[in-house]
């Protein structure tokens, strides 16, 4: 689970954008699939998470992503197909248009969720950070918390991991229970790993700060962040998505 | 170069002091060895002489610290840390990227070192940690020893004049242990740094260390010479800290034979003692 969110080192189209096109990326495929309602664009959308995924050179950490959003998503489904009262009975208290709307919901789930974990994979976090910075200006405090956030995930998990395995040693039965059982087996393992995320984020902080973190401007990074013509390609792409989203 | 008198600190909310009364003084170019069990408030003392305490962690703060003519309560943390540098115990908190090179250039980036400069200042410290080769790498993928060695190039990159480091070698094998100690001891000789070192293998220790202080609840038990604080043998190993074998052997001797022998930190004193026995 948290080599999800772990960068893999690259040279492909994907790593070489600038980061704030990745950015741009990530949030017009969101748009679009909450902009559209049509359940073939959204498999439209879909595909080109993909595409983006091939051409990134992270096929299998792609399939990872999707197998693990499948699960919430097949969940979400059925509970849509049972809830929804609306359209003509196709077998038992199933519509036709409780179908569609599941389908729809589920879609677009799995659709905004991919880009983001993509967009992790390929881009360092610092390169993010400095490029919010440089280009977007944004404050770096805001840009160094976002980040720091994002690092935190995998190490976030592995604990979480760590624990579950250890209460499984002493005899819970963490793997057998599911659903909301296994939530409530894992809810009370959550506020000691926060308390300790919350000290851990706090140290991560000070080192930060004794290396200089309150003197850091735009002009402070190594590495600049220009636009290539492949930024403004995918820029144009954009902008077709957003458009065929509304006009489809 | 350092200088604490008195220092007392209690965390925000904390009953127990976490450090009472500690005062220690170590001069430019001098190599500090701090010991003592866990809980003792080494980290704390760390803390206290790089200025994130009190700047980031608030608390009840009594007498004085100066570290190179500043007053860590006065002066910014900033201005600090260009002249101390701390390795954290807790590497994974210390290291903020997901790139081998990007925790190096971090600092260097932040404290306005010239471009033109810090590819080579990045060279020259990973193969100063002795890890040239992990540069390109992503953090995730190093072992926990790795990551160590980053953590401590990172704070080299900046060439602080006092180096601080919290149990640098927890991660480390034998031998990375005593490179770091080597380098430690190169800085020393060559840059006139002055080192404290927190550490657990207090055998390495003693064999750099020109001094030493022994830390219990928060308090110093002794300090002074390397030598003259493990002439106290016996007091170190009831406080569950283990002394070097060879000062140990050298001071069940001298009981056993009833007369004063030196205090040995290393093998070759032991050996030159025995054979003196002998003959
Ligand atoms: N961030 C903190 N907040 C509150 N108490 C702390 C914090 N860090 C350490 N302490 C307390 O201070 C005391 C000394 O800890 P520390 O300096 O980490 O010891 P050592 O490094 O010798 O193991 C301990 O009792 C510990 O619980
Ligand atoms: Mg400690």
């Amino acid at each position: 689970m948290k080599e999800l969110f772990q960068y893999v080192p690259g040279q492909s189209l994907l790593h070489r954008l600038n980061p704030v096109t990745k950015l741009i990326l990530t949030i017009m495929i969101c748009a679009a699939a909450f902009i559209t309602s049509s359940v073939f664009f959204l498999l439209g959308l879909l595909a080109v998470d993909l595409a983006i995924g091939l051409i990134a050179g992270v096929a299998r950490k792609t399939l990872g992503i999707l197998r693990g959003l499948m699960k919430i998503a097949v969940f979400l489904f059925v509970l849509q197909v049972l809830l929804s009262r609306q359209g003509t009975p196709v077998f038992w208290i199933i519509t036709d248009r409780g179908l569609l709307t599941a389908a729809t919901v589920v879609l677009r789930l799995v659709v905004v969720c991919m880009p983001l974990a993509l967009v992790l994979a390929v881009t360092r976090v610092s390169d993010l950070s400095n490029a919010l910075v440089q280009v977007l200006h944004v404050p770096y405090k805001y840009a160094f918390t976002l980040t720091t956030a994002i690092r935190f995930i995998p190490q976030f998990l592995e604990e979480m991991s760590d624990i579950m395995e250890a209460q499984t040693a002493r005899g819970i039965a963490f793997d057998q229970a599911r659903g909301l059982k296994k939530l409530g087996m894992m809810l009370p393992l959550c506020a000691p790993l926060l308390i300790s995320s919350v000290r851990r984020t706090d140290q991560t902080a000070a080192a930060a700060e004794i290396r200089g973190f309150s003197l850091r401007t735009s002009a402070s990074a190594f590495r600049r962040y220009p636009f290539h013509l492949e930024d403004a390609l995918v820029l144009g792409f954009c902008v077709l998505l957003i458009a065929a989203s509304i006009l489809l | 170069m350092i200088d604490i008198q008195s220092f007392s600190f209690t965390y925000k909310n904390e009953a127990e002091p976490a450090l009472r009364d500690v005062s220690i003084s170590v001069p430019e170019g001098g190599f500090l060895g701090i010991i003592g069990p866990a809980g003792a408030g080494k980290t704390t003392l760390a803390r206290a002489v790089c200025g994130i305490i009190p700047h980031h962690y608030p608390g009840d703060y009594y007498g004085r610290i100066s570290v190179g003519g500043l007053d860590p309560v006065e002066a910014s943390l900033t201005d600090l840390s260009r002249l101390v540098g701390l390795v954290f115990q807790d590497v994974d908190s210390q290291i903020i990227s997901t790139m081998v090179e990007d925790e190096i250039l971090y600092g260097l980036e932040n404290f306005g070192i010239p471009h033109a400069e810090i590819p080579e200042r990045i060279r020259l410290a990973l193969a100063q940690a002795g890890i040239a080769d992990l540069q390109d790498r992503t953090v995730a993928s190093l072992s926990g020893g790795q990551r160590q060695k980053v953590a401590i190039a990172s704070i080299l990159a900046l060439r602080p004049r006092v180096l601080v480091l919290d149990e640098p070698t927890g991660e480390l094998d034998p031998v990375s242990s005593r490179q770091v100690f080597s380098l430690l001891k190169q800085l020393r000789k060559e840059h006139g740094v002055t080192v404290i070192v927190i550490e657990q293998k207090i055998m390495l220790l003693c064999e750099f260390a020109e001094q030493l202080a022994v830390l219990d609840h928060g308090a110093v038990l002794r300090q002074g010479p390397t030598r003259e604080v493990l002439a106290h043998a016996e007091e170190l190993l009831a406080l569950g800290v283990n002394c070097p074998r060879v000062t140990t052997l050298s001071r069940l001797l001298s009981r056993r034979l009833g007369r004063e022998l030196p205090v040995c930190v290393n093998l070759e004193e032991a050996e030159e003692t025995a054979r003196r026995l002998m003959t």
